[in-house]
């Protein structure tokens, strides 16, 4: 926060608030009502009724939610295996998510390797400490280097900007395309998807999208945290699938992206401007990026934290390390990956660790996102690891455990690297390659599927869901409670260095968003319903983290228990699943590393 | 403030289409694009990127405080 805007509340009233859970909540509240934006009103005098809104149908073989990296080969594939596809995003394509920001790409080119695909995968997995699915670690090697191929076809490495390269091979297949919907709904008939339902951002319309399989490929999410691009994702694909009854996975793990405590707010500025650049392509170096590390020392020694080259010169420490060293013990890292004992030391410049996962170095030798300077913590928060949360698959295909319904990218929990970043790169590469196979099979799966029927009671039911926000008179507003979640959620105590007494008390607050709060969001424009929506979703996941953090009572990779600091080879061997039992109550399992979820019959 | 400005709109939608975070709305009389909602930009730039005539100033400050995880 700039001090020109924190009018009226000094940065020392600020930190005092923010001392304890209740504190910290109670500081988002305080702070807001200072700050005087957005104004929540007390009456909700809307002019938007639901009645003004036109209703339209679209029917299609796969409907692609989401219009990133994994969407744009879903939708391609599908359609090249013969599907009459749709394709609706929130965004723009190409220019929404968290792929606008994705700079380097990986590619594994089993020619020119110095690995056998069998080492790469036994090397993540060793990164890992096995929370990786070993499938979907070698379908990333297998498939990369072709999908990267197809990308440089349509032009992907030649702009900054992908709208254009994504825009080609979709419009030279005529793929219709919803830009600008926000889906809310997945609609289940008969114990199996057949469409999704939303809205449009620009005018009233509502949207029903029919279809014989739905591809989610809508990313993943955070509590539209600082200084990350992640704020236009809140989850929405993962607690959709959740309600019709899919298990999701992975949501102890955390993304542990610093900010610079300059301007903690600018993700432009927190990347160094990295979003100007052209992408390119990245090799299969094998990392233990944590990230929950930087958190560790903020915890143990307190701020300032630094980040600069994680080695110092020949015979003396970096400061990183100097930290690491005061701080003590903290998270573990397998010893083939400590990068104090591993020789010789990286030239300065040269990769980032945690802070260059998307890129390599900056072109003319600047610091990698992140690098240099003060830091703070919580800048991607409520983000997991990429491709570590989401859909839990049954197949290889990304098939959730909902028949028809599959997912691809960072919706999908594919655990492709488990809980920690093994390769810079692989991020952007997973969702092509996931995004394909997920895209040909939903084609091939709307082969084998008569046509698909919506019940029409159903529909107004989803309807009447979608626009309560804006039929509520009173009620609290989006933003408002949006800030009481990060105020709950982002202290480093809550998220990131775990202990059972500080999760349940953060869960305390996290439930009666859920079930005093989101009941009354209300809305009075289109932006607002979306921001109501997206607040639901961000509730859910936040309660997901926390009840999955206190189930895993051990550490490993990117999960920190402070009360449970070492790993538990005994016990969990295994991911954990997320569904609603027979009751609706949130419901959480146990499964073992190696093995697949089974659909829900 | 984060964006800031926009100052030379041609009212072609760029912006409003590009915004990841739906900051940017078409004023439906003049026809050009206006800040509406500025505590929801996440200043990554994108609008300013693809603006073609380059009509839009950001500025790296949040309008609202920010929730980090210490300072």
């Amino acid at each position: 926060m700039s001090d020109s805007d924190n009018k009226g509340l000094s940065r020392r009233q600020f930190i005092g608030t923010a001392g304890g859970v209740l504190g910290a909540a109670a500081a988002g509240a305080y702070v807001f009502n200072q700050m005087d934006f957005n104004k929540p009103p007390i009456s909700n005098d809307t002019p938007l009724p639901p009645s003004t809104f036109s209703v339209k149908h679209i029917e299609s073989d796969v409907l692609v939610i989401g219009s990133g990296m994994a969407g744009l080969f879903a939708a391609v594939k599908a359609h090249d295996a013969g599907a009459k596809v749709t394709m609706v995003s929130k965004g723009r394509l190409g220019s929404s998510g968290l792929t606008p920001f994705a700079k380097g790409i990986f590619s594994y080119d089993k020619n020119t390797s110095n690995m056998s695909i069998d080492q790469f995968v036994a090397k993540v997995s060793e990164s890992a400490i096995q929370s990786n699915n070993p499938v979907f670690t070698r379908q990333l090697a297998e498939h990369s280097k072709a999908r990267v191929e197809e990308l440089k076809e349509w032009g992907f490495f030649d702009s900054p900007l992908y709208n254009e390269s994504f825009s080609r091979p979709i419009n030279e297949r005529a793929i219709p395309l919803h830009q600008r919907v926000m889906i809310t709904h997945l609609i289940k008939e008969n114990g199996r998807v057949v469409g999704a339902s939303g809205f449009s951002l620009d005018k009233p319309n509502l949207i029903h999208f029919k279809a014989k399989t739905v591809v989610l490929c809508s990313g993943s999410g955070g509590f539209k945290p600082s200084g990350f691009p992640v704020c236009d994702l809140t989850h929405d694909g993962t607690i959709m699938a959740y309600k019709i009854g899919a298990k999701v996975t992975g949501k102890e793990w955390n993304d542990g992206h610093p900010g610079s405590a300059k301007n903690s707010g600018s993700s432009y500025d927190n990347w160094h401007g990295q979003v100007e650049e052209k992408p390119s392509i990245t090799g299969a170096d094998i990392h233990h990026d944590l990230g929950v590390d930087i958190n560790y020392q903020a915890y143990k020694i307190g701020p300032p934290i630094t980040m600069g080259p994680p080695m110092g010169p020949p015979g003396k420490n970096s400061q990183q390390q100097a930290q690491m060293a005061q701080a003590k013990g903290g998270p573990f890292v397998p010893a083939a990956f400590r990068q104090r004992s591993a020789p010789p030391p990286p030239p300065p410049q040269k990769e980032g660790g945690i802070l260059a996962l998307f890129s390599g170095k900056k072109p003319g030798g600047g610091p990698p996102p992140g690098m240099g300077g003060e830091q703070v913590g919580g800048s991607s928060a409520g983000m997991a690891i990429h491709k570590s949360e989401g859909l839990t698959p049954i197949n290889e295909t990304g098939l959730s455990t909902i028949p028809g319904l599959y997912a691809a990218g960072d919706a999908l929990g594919s655990h492709m690297s488990g809980g920690i970043y093994a390769q810079i790169g692989s991020s952007l590469a997973g969702s092509a390659v996931q995004g394909a196979i997920a895209g040909e099979a939903a084609a091939q799966a709307s082969q084998n599927t008569p046509s698909v029927s919506v019940n029409a009671d159903r529909l107004r039911e989803i309807e009447q869901e979608i626009f309560a926000p804006l039929k509520r008179k009173r009620g609290y507003s989006p933003a408002w409670v949006t800030q009481v979640l990060q105020g709950i959620m982002i202290p480093n105590f809550v998220l990131y260095i775990k202990k059972e007494r500080l999760l349940q008390a953060a869960l305390a607050y996290v439930e009666e968003l859920k079930e005093h709060h989101v009941p009354m969001l209300i809305a009075n424009d289109l932006h607002k319903l979306r921001l109501a929506h997206e607040t639901e979703n961000m509730i859910i996941t936040a309660e997901m983290k926390l009840k999955a953090s206190i189930m895993r009572k051990e550490s490993r990779c990117s999960h920190y228990r402070l009360d449970y600091p070492e790993i538990d080879h005994k016990n969990w061997q295994a991911w954990i699943n997320i569904y609603q039992d027979e009751n609706g109550n949130m419901a959480f399992e146990k499964q073992p590393f190696g093995s697949w979820a089974k659909a829900i019959s | 403030m984060p964006i800031h400005q926009i100052s030379g709109c041609i009212g072609c939608n760029a912006c409003i289409e590009s915004c990841p975070t739906d900051v940017i709305k078409l004023d439906e009389a003049t026809q050009k694009a206006v800040i509406k909602y500025p505590e929801d930009c996440q200043i990554c730039h994108l609008c300013r990127l693809y603006c073609p005539v380059g009509a839009i100033t950001i500025t790296p400050e949040k309008s609202i405080p920010v929730m980090v995880s210490w300072r």
